[in-house]
């Protein structure tokens, strides 16, 4: 016959999402990428006459 | 509101990123008083030849200026007159140009002095030449058929 699972107790795991480390990480590469090729932009427009 | 820790610290990297490239252009136009090359002055395009500067091409000294030589161009299909210049290094130009017909392009390849060139309207650009060598002086507005043959040189040399 077939069971009833009603009572079975299964816990869903929950990932926890409150680490933000790879967000930060991704965020500040970008970040550094934009002030980089900013700079060098910069530089390159100072040096030129 | 909650917030992340690490939310606050890219948020408040970003926003100072923002302010500190908006000041830089700030002090460029408002302090080193920077702007567009051609920036309000205008001229009639069926009577530049007869207007000066525009009737002595070329490049002048000038006295009592905050530069030391006047460098005038007028571009028109399919060429630049004058079509070979130079000048001495160190010296501090502003070089003026205009346009008789059609837009043109004006671009000291490999330099900052990069100018659109329209009919009516006078484009300046004051730089001190510090560097020697030739430059090449190219169009890069389409004009015509003519364009990739449209050219002039500013040599700067040692005096």
């Amino acid at each position: 016959m077939a069971k009833v699972e009603l009572k079975q107790k299964q816990k869903t795991e929950i990932e926890d999402s409150s680490s933000l480390k790879g967000t930060l990480a991704s965020v500040f590469l970008l970040g550094f990428f934009i002030i980089i090729t900013w700079l060098s932009v910069y530089f390159l427009f100072v040096d030129r006459f | 509101m909650h917030m992340h820790k690490l939310e606050k610290v890219w948020l408040i990297f970003g926003i100072s990123c923002l302010i500190i490239f908006l000041t830089t252009i700030g002090v460029s136009a408002f302090y080193l008083g920077n702007k567009p090359p051609s920036c309000l002055l205008t001229i009639d395009p069926e009577k530049v030849d007869q207007q000066a500067p525009f009737n002595k091409p070329g490049l002048h000294k000038v006295e009592g200026k905050e530069w030391d030589y006047e460098l005038v161009y007028v571009a028109s299909a399919f060429s630049y007159n004058p079509g070979q210049v130079e000048v001495p290094l160190g010296a501090k130009v502003k070089v003026i140009a205009t346009t008789k017909d059609v837009i043109h392009g004006f671009e000291v390849a490999g330099t900052n002095i990069n100018m659109m060139l329209e009919p009516g309207y006078i484009s300046e650009y004051t730089t001190t030449f510090d560097k020697a060598g030739e430059y090449l002086i190219v169009c890069n507005e389409y004009c015509g058929s003519g364009h990739h043959l449209m050219f002039s040189k500013i040599e700067v040399v040692k005096k």
